[in-house]
Formats: C-alpha cells, sequence, structure tokens
C-alpha cells in the first residue's frame, strides 16, 4: 500500500525543549488518523512540519513522496492550522476566491468552488461578510471551508472542533466521516469521543516521542466488550460476568462501567451470554459496546 | 518552467488583490484619503506658490547666482514649474513616505496566521514577489493620481497641457517608481522579519542610520572606499535633482540591483521563517 505520509527519524527542538524525538510513522491512502497528545506533546509542531510551515531539526517528513511543504503539495494537501485566521479587511467569500485561484480556478469556478465549500459547512449566508463580522465559531468553520477548496488528497486538520458549538462540531464530524473514503485526514484533537468516531489509526504522542501506533482493533484471539450499567458494578455482578465461558478478564473503569475481554474463539456469542446473564439476574444495562473505548486503550491499557 | 509560469500567475494575484485592497476595502480608501490630504496641502500651500515664485525672472537669478554651481538651476528647464516642484518634493519626501506605506507587507498575515493559509497555496517566493508587486502598482496608482493633480494645476495656470509637460510627467513617474522600488523592497526585508509593521518601519529606520553613519566613520578613516556610500539606497536622489528628461535614467541601474539583492534577502527570510 502506498505511504501518504513518511516520517523518518523526525526531531525537532526549540532552544534547549527537544519538542519532537526520533519521530517515525507512515500514514496510507483513506487512513483517518487520530493525533493525541497532552498539552505541549509536539503535535502543533508535528503538524507544522507536515504542513511546511517548520523545517524539522533532523530527520525527514515526505507527503505523496514530495518534501513536506513542497510546490508539488500545493492542491493535495490541505490544513486547517491552529488559529489561523482570515485577513479581516476582505469578505470570507473574496478570501476563498483568492485562495481557489492560487489553486489554479478560474474567476468563475473559484466562485463556485467559495460557495460549495461554505455549504459544506453550513456558511452560505456569510459569503460577503467579514471575517471580523463572524462569531469564532463561524470563523472556525469558514477555515475549515477553506480545506476543501478544490480536490486536496489529505486533509491536516489541528483542532478541528474546538470552540465549536455540538450541534456544528456534529457537523464538522459528518462532513470528515463523509468525505473520509476519498480523502485521507489526519486529525489533532483533544477530544477522544471524536476521535473515536472518526479515526481508524492512533498517533498517541507523549514528551515528543510517538507512544502508541496503533490501527483499528482486529486482533482475533483477544475482543474486549464495553458495558455500561444502570445500576453500580457490585461483586454479585461480576462474580456472575466471570463464569461466562470465554472470558479472559473483567475490570471496571468506572463506577458503572465494565470493560470484559474475552476469547471469540472459545465463545463466539459472548455478547448475547453476556446480555442473557444480566436479564437472567434482572440487572437493566444502558449499553453494550463492541472493543474498548479510545481512552480506555490510550489510558487504561486492560 | 511550468513553476516559472505559476510563480508569475500567483504574482499577478497577489497584486491584484492589492489593488482590490487599496480600491474597495476601508482601510486602502483611508490611504487614498490620506494621500489626497498630503497632496493637496502639497500642492496649495507649496506648488502652487512656489511656481509662482520659479515663474519670476528675479528669483531665477538669485536662484542660479546661489545655486548654479550644483546644477539645480536645471529646474527651470522642467516645461512647467509645478514639475519641477512636484519633481523636488516628491524625490524628497516618497522613499521616507514608502517605509510606512509598504511597512505592512506580511507583517499582519504573519501574526494573524494567514500566511500559513497562503503557504498551503503559493511559494513564498510568490508570497513575497507578489506582495511587493502589489506595493508597487499601488504607489503607482498614488503617483499617477498626484501627477494628474501637478499637470491639472499647470494646466490651469498655462492655459492647455503641453506634450512636453506629459513627456516631463511620465519621466518623473518612472523615476519615482525606480527611486522606490528598493525602499519598498528593504520593507519586504524588515515585514518577513518582524510580526508588526510599526516595528518593520523602525527597524528600516535603524537600520538605515545605523549603516549610513558606520559606513561614513569607515570611509573617514579609509576615504578610498568613499564609493561604498554610493551603493546605500536612495543616494542617487541627489544626483537625480539637477537632472530632467529621460537622461535620468543613467542612474536606473543602482536601484534595479539593490532591488534584486533586497527582494533575494526577503524571499531567503521568509522560507527561513517559521510560520
Amino acid at each position: 500500500m502506498n505511504a501518504i505520509i513518511q516520517c523518518q527519524q523526525l526531531a525537532k527542538r526549540f532552544g534547549s525543549k527537544t519538542v519532537l524525538q526520533q519521530l517515525s510513522f507512515e500514514l496510507h491512502q483513506g487512513d483517518v488518523a487520530a493525533l493525541i497528545g497532552p498539552n505541549g506533546a509536539g503535535k502543533t509542531t508535528l503538524f507544522s512540519i507536515l504542513c511546511g510551515y517548520l523545517p524539522p531539526d533532523s530527520g525527514s517528513a515526505r507527503i505523496f513522496g514530495h518534501k513536506a511543504g513542497s510546490s508539488a503539495l500545493f492542491g493535495k494537501v490541505a490544513a486547517l492550522p491552529q488559529d489561523a485566521q482570515f485577513d479581516p479587511a476582505f469578505s470570507i467569500g473574496e478570501q476563498l476566491d483568492f485562495y481557489g485561484r492560487l489553486q489554479g480556478l478560474s474567476s468563475k469556478a473559484a466562485r463556485e468552488e467559495s460557495k460549495r465549500v461554505l455549504a459544506l459547512v453550513e456558511l452560505t449566508e456569510q459569503l460577503q461578510h467579514k471575517a471580523g463580522a463572524l462569531s469564532h465559531g463561524m470563523r472556525k468553520r469558514a477555515a475549515i471551508a477553506q480545506a476543501f477548496i478544490g480536490t486536496p488528497q489529505l486533509v491536516l486538520l489541528d483542532e478541528p472542533t474546538a470552540g465549536l458549538d455540538p450541534v456544528n462540531a456534529l457537523h464538522i464530524r459528518q462532513l470528515i466521516s463523509r468525505l473520509s473514503g476519498e480523502v485521507s485526514f489526519m486529525i489533532s484533537s483533544h477530544n477522544i469521543f471524536e476521535l473515536e468516531q472518526l479515526c481508524n489509526k492512533v498517533l498517541y504522542l507523549e514528551n515528543g516521542q510517538l507512544k502508541q501506533h496503533s490501527g483499528s482493533d482486529n486482533a482475533a484471539q483477544l475482543q474486549y466488550l464495553t458495558l455500561h450499567l444502570e445500576q453500580d458494578n457490585n461483586d454479585a455482578i461480576s462474580a456472575a460476568l466471570r463464569q461466562l465461558p470465554g472470558l479472559i478478564d473483567l475490570h471496571s473503569a468506572q463506577r458503572r462501567e465494565l470493560v470484559l475481554s474475552y476469547n471469540p474463539q472459545h465463545n463466539a456469542d459472548f455478547d448475547l451470554a453476556v446480555l442473557q446473564c444480566l436479564a437472567a439476574n434482572g440487572w437493566r444495562y444502558r449499553n453494550l459496546t463492541k472493543g474498548q473505548t479510545l481512552e480506555q486503550k490510550l489510558f487504561n491499557p486492560a | 518552467m511550468a513553476r516559472f509560469i505559476t510563480t508569475l500567475k500567483h504574482c499577478g494575484l497577489y497584486a491584484g488583490f492589492e489593488l482590490h485592497r487599496l480600491w474597495l476595502t476601508r482601510r486602502g480608501l483611508m490611504t487614498l484619503a490620506a494621500t489626497a490630504v498630503l497632496w493637496f496641502f502639497l500642492l496649495r500651500y507649496a506648488i502652487a506658490p512656489a511656481s509662482d515664485l520659479i515663474g519670476s525672472e528675479g528669483f531665477q537669478q538669485m536662484f542660479r547666482d546661489a545655486f548654479g554651481a550644483f546644477g539645480l538651476s536645471q529646474l527651470f528647464a522642467w516645461p512647467a514649474p509645478e514639475l519641477a516642484i512636484y519633481w523636488i518634493l516628491s524625490l524628497m519626501l516618497l522613499p521616507l513616505l514608502c517605509l510606512f506605506f509598504t511597512a505592512n507587507q506580511l507583517c499582519s498575515d504573519l501574526e494573524r496566521g494567514t500566511l500559513r493559509l497562503l503557504a498551503l497555496r503559493s511559494s513564498r517566493l510568490s508570497i513575497v514577489l507578489g506582495r511587493f508587486s502589489g506595493q508597487m502598482l499601488v504607489q503607482s496608482c498614488l503617483i499617477l493620481l498626484s501627477l494628474v493633480a501637478t499637470l491639472s494645476l499647470a494646466a490651469w495656470r498655462e492655459g492647455g497641457l503641453t506634450l512636453a509637460m506629459l513627456n516631463a510627467a511620465a519621466v518623473i513617474a518612472v523615476n519615482l517608481l525606480l527611486v522606490l522600488l528598493p525602499f519598498t523592497a528593504l520593507m519586504s526585508c524588515f515585514s518577513a522579519m518582524v510580526r508588526s509593521s510599526r516595528l518593520a518601519v523602525s527597524l528600516a529606520i535603524v537600520s538605515l542610520g545605523l549603516v549610513f553613519v558606520l559606513l561614513s566613520t569607515f570611509v573617514f578613516y579609509f576615504p578610498d572606499f568613499l564609493f561604498l556610500l554610493g551603493y546605500m539606497p536612495g543616494t542617487q536622489v541627489m544626483q537625480l535633482l539637477p537632472m530632467q528628461g529621460w537622461q535620468t535614467l543613467q542612474h536606473a541601474l543602482l536601484p534595479l540591483l539593490q532591488t534584486l539583492v533586497l527582494l533575494s534577502s526577503a524571499t531567503f527570510l521568509l522560507t527561513r521563517k517559521a510560520l
């Protein structure tokens, strides 16, 4: 499979502070990758290197086989950089038109493209308004819109839903989800729930190092169920569930949440067995999810 | 070749966008208004009265006696005294005004992060050249407007426009643009270095002053290197003052070379800069 992003031994320092250390990873066509890490982990620095805003001190970052920031990537790689603002002197439409023109569109096509991308983020009626007249959330959505001008093959989004209200955050997630087949994404966010919904690959950065680099769950030997109960977990529930055939381990992640690991080769209908066990004992549950949450995988590995 | 064409195309787009900023945004219209007010006062209280004075035989004789040795009596050879005064005033004033007018080529975009959006679509060379070309176009508009006003004043006093006046106006416009080229390119450099246009102006003024003082001191001890002072931006202004006609273009090479060097430096600075 062709790698669209190849980072090899990437390192970056700011003064005496090492921000990225020997970072190596690859992303492939169609991947929707989550970039997670605590504040100061190096996420924005990695984004900046991939966008060509910053040169790495050592190592290489190649996108579609070209050096990050190369002119060959104009129009192919789009991004929502953190805190980038539009020029307040011009309307959103004028600026999107201009970006379209820079990407090689004619005047007329650029105007149509501006309307299209603003419609994607439900801002069509703001075409004539200046950036300064828009709310923070609208400006953010307009900045997301610029990333979809033309036909980008890779979109890098730094905190795409930070500062958006829940409805608009949902729209942005739906947009990413809808486009994820044809476009590859790399998304940095602190919203684990959001990344879990959207991403099939996780890059977990901590102190400039890649702590985990994982794909989607496909282990044949070990699978997980996450059970949310309506009542607090107690010894009786745990004891009953421990009797189920195929169970490998059970632990309580939160007061009403249980994570069960099991071997599907020993019990293919383990989920049904769990539900039958709950029903037989009159214990009510809120939901039963296959797999672990991303939060559990990253911060409470079983 | 394709990259060269794309760079040219992008330069054109950036330059067009700057023209759009001048004519169709509030900030641009304020710039136009400020220029109009400045030139109104210059025309009303400096150029018009001085033209009457220059036109008088007595003043011309006195001036020849006082400054004839410097060649400044050539000023009387301009087809209209208004153009002679415009020539002197603009040669002296515009380089300084240019530092202020063109300081914000990149600063605000750097500060706001808008350059990050632009750098995903065009090279940093295109951004520097495009913004520079845009500023030159904007200054051309302002020069042409003020020249049209000066020509109107001359035509009103003389009772009509002559071909010689139009030719002289063209000479002035071309020379002023040549004089402004290195100053605009200098501001490309400083605006690529800092995130505030005020800081860019301060840096430019301090740097020019410092370089002049250091060079003068150096020349004081090593007089053989006097020629180095001739490479400072704007040094040809003093040589241009007593000249007129297209012969003024004999001083065009130096500002063109200075512009080339300064624009290369600006591109280098922006390319190395973290956005």
